[in-house]
């Protein structure tokens, strides 16, 4: 116990002493004065590389540079103040509000350490939320995967990931990632990124991962492209088909909601003639026949025999 | 709690943070501190004893930081080296990103305001972390936000609910209970007053939610009997199995492989067994194949009734 604190109160007084500088220390100066360095120089060194690395895991960046212009063989350190304070600026308020509402969405969920760090850090700014501002929202997030935290730390640390991934047929493959962005959609956390292996951009949803994310090789081993595309990358996996349907009228409500066009055929009473877009065939023929008999397709030819032939194999199996 | 397992660096970092937020709040009691920093009240002192070695070089009591707190009451002096705010974190702008952007999609429209403000802050942490995160959340927080309220002040909801199941929106007043999780999706556990039972409702499926009156009381939850179905899916596992709900794991062979499901809902798994027709055979009970027949033949009849006109 007593060396755990030791080690913490070694490396507040570190950050203290390159924060409180004006000009640059040597790493001597720091040896003799800052409290907590001792042992024989070899762990000294030891140490104080140790607690560079630990500082700069939390944030705070070292800088190192030339101290005395006439003894430019001995480089020093410091914190620049603007470095080490909150980035964001003056905020208000509002602002305040706006910021921990959107930390406090991950309690409970797989981020929760850095949220409540983040939070600690926002509420220390000392302007009071206004708490009447949103009363009427509740956001949260809704993850338990761990594996989130190791992809967002892989993209800010600008590191490669590696890890298995199950295919339709449940076989692991493993893949290498330089990763770029995380997403939710359809309630689900993809993570998206350049292939290694494929050299091209791809997208993992992130429950379909087995066991761990893993960080591999070192940080900042890539950039980052200024402009990513997530959203084409969810478009990209095939070309639209056009598929014209009956619909039962009222029925098949998700599909409506994805803009069905009406097709000028005629359709029995009660039904409807449309069109309709799709990209992946086998989900698409599965969306339709979960509809059962509120769902015909009409044309492509190719695919409603697909169907029909699907549909009297399951009268041959279950009749 | 988490600071039994925290790090000598994970403390470092909580002390920085601690020295700004006591500066701003003097006077604070004990109790009110290890709540925000999420602290028993002894792990709290310990990080206050540390801290309170801590100081400029020298580390005589005029460089040393002054804490008092014997009182139970916190305050800091001699601090001003640690006074400023500690910079947020990648990760932590990051989270907080994807937070903002939860937020902005459930914003009552008439709050131009809050969307500009949301829109400036987002602005400004894309510029230090780069696009790297978006979120498009399913569920409404301000559906959300309604509903913790009626659970906490027993009142009903109105709520407008499109069950897939049935393929239909329906409007029912419901006496909500609890939520919770349910596979990745959040669901309201309720008693409906419109079909006088107990039912679960995925949030996501809410298209409205509004406070409806007193609770009223409700019957004693009865068991809940489950349908437990015996598959054997012999293409297309991972798709197969998400539809159903079933937990998967990598697998070396190609057999086909024999998993056990359960719904609250006979219609639910029918439809799924309809869905994954292709690629999965249910093989107990007796009477969903039978049922599953009927459907396929309900279909085909459709089907051959009506073909594309030429």
């Amino acid at each position: 116990m007593l060396t755990v604190s030791r080690k913490t109160e070694r490396l507040v007084n570190l950050t203290i002493a390159l924060l409180a500088t004006k000009r640059y220390i040597t790493k001597s100066e720091i040896f003799r004065t800052v409290d907590g360095y001792e042992g024989s120089d070899e762990s000294k060194e030891r140490m104080f590389e140790r607690d560079k690395d630990d500082l700069r895991n939390l944030g705070i960046e070292i800088e190192v540079g030339t101290f005395d212009p006439l003894f430019e063989d001995e480089s020093g350190y410091r914190i620049k103040p603007e470095n080490y304070q909150f980035q964001l600026g003056e905020v208000n308020a509002q602002e305040i509000t706006l910021l921990s509402l959107a930390a406090e969405a991950w309690r409970g969920a797989s981020m929760g350490p850095s949220a409540l760090s983040a939070l600690n850090k926002l509420h220390a700014i000392g302007i009071e939320s206004d708490t009447e501002l949103l009363l009427d929202l509740a956001p949260a997030i809704i993850n338990q995967d761990s594996n989130l935290a190791i992809a967002i730390s892989a993209i800010t640390s600008k590191t490669v990931l590696s890890f298995s991934y199950l295919n339709e047929d449940l076989q692991s493959q493993s893949r290498a990632l330089e990763p770029y962005a995380v997403t939710s959609r359809y309630g689900h956390w993809y993570i998206f990124g350049n292939d290694l292996d494929r050299k091209a951009s791809r997208l993992f949803r992130l429950d379909r991962v087995s066991g761990e994310l893993k960080l591999q090789g070192k940080s900042g081993a890539f950039e980052i492209p200024s402009e990513i595309d997530v959203n084409s990358a969810f478009a990209k996996s095939s070309d639209l088909s056009t598929a014209v349907i009956f619909l039962r009228d009222g029925r098949g409500l998700n599909l409506r909601s994805r803009g069905l066009q009406s097709v000028a055929t005629s359709a029995p009473v009660g039904w409807e003639a449309l069109k309709m877009e799709y990209r992946d065939r086998e989900r698409f023929i599965e969306e339709i026949l979960w509809y059962g008999k509120d769902v015909i397709v009409l044309a492509p030819a190719d695919l409603r025999i697909e169907i029909l032939k699907i549909l009297r194999a399951g009268v041959a199996t279950y009749g | 709690m988490a600071k039994s397992q925290s790090t000598p660096v994970e403390k470092a970092a909580r002390l920085l943070d601690l020295v700004p937020f006591i500066s701003t709040h003097q006077g604070i009691a004990l109790s009110e501190l290890a709540a925000e920093f999420n602290l028993t009240e002894s792990e709290l002192l310990s990080d206050l004893n540390t801290l309170w070695m801590c100081g400029l070089p020298g580390y005589t009591p005029l460089e040393l930081i002054d804490l008092e707190f014997e009182s139970g009451y916190v305050s800091i002096r001699n601090a001003e080296v640690l006074q400023r705010v500690r910079l947020l974190t990648k990760q932590e702008l990051v989270i907080i990103l994807l937070g903002l952007d939860i937020l902005r999609s459930s914003l009552d429209p008439k709050r131009n305001d809050l969307s500009t403000a949301i829109s400036r802050l987002t602005n400004k942490i894309k510029e230090i972390v780069g696009n790297v995160a978006t979120a498009s959340p399913i569920v409404d927080s301000a559906h959300r936000a309604i509903i913790t309220q009626a659970i906490a002040s027993r009142m009903d909801l109105l709520v407008k609910y499109h069950s897939t199941i049935r393929d239909t929106v329906t409007e029912r007043v419901i006496t909500p209970l609890e939520l919770s999780l349910d596979h990745g999706f959040e669901v309201l556990s309720a008693y409906c007053q419109s079909a006088e039972g107990f039912r679960t409702f995925r949030l996501d499926n809410m298209r409205s939610v509004g406070l409806a009156g007193s609770s009223v009381s409700i019957p004693e939850p009865s068991e809940i009997s489950d349908y437990q179905w015996q598959l054997l899916i012999k293409s297309r596992f991972r798709t197969s199995s998400e539809r159903f709900r079933s937990t998967y794991k990598p697998r070396e062979s190609t057999d086909g492989e024999q998993v056990s499901v359960n719904s609250f809902s006979q219609d639910w798994l029918l439809r799924n067994a309809m869905s994954t027709l292709a690629s999965v055979e249910v093989q107990l009970p007796v009477s969903a194949r039978s049922l599953i027949a009927q459907k396929c033949q309900q279909s085909l009849e459709l089907y051959e009734k009506w073909a594309f006109p030429k």
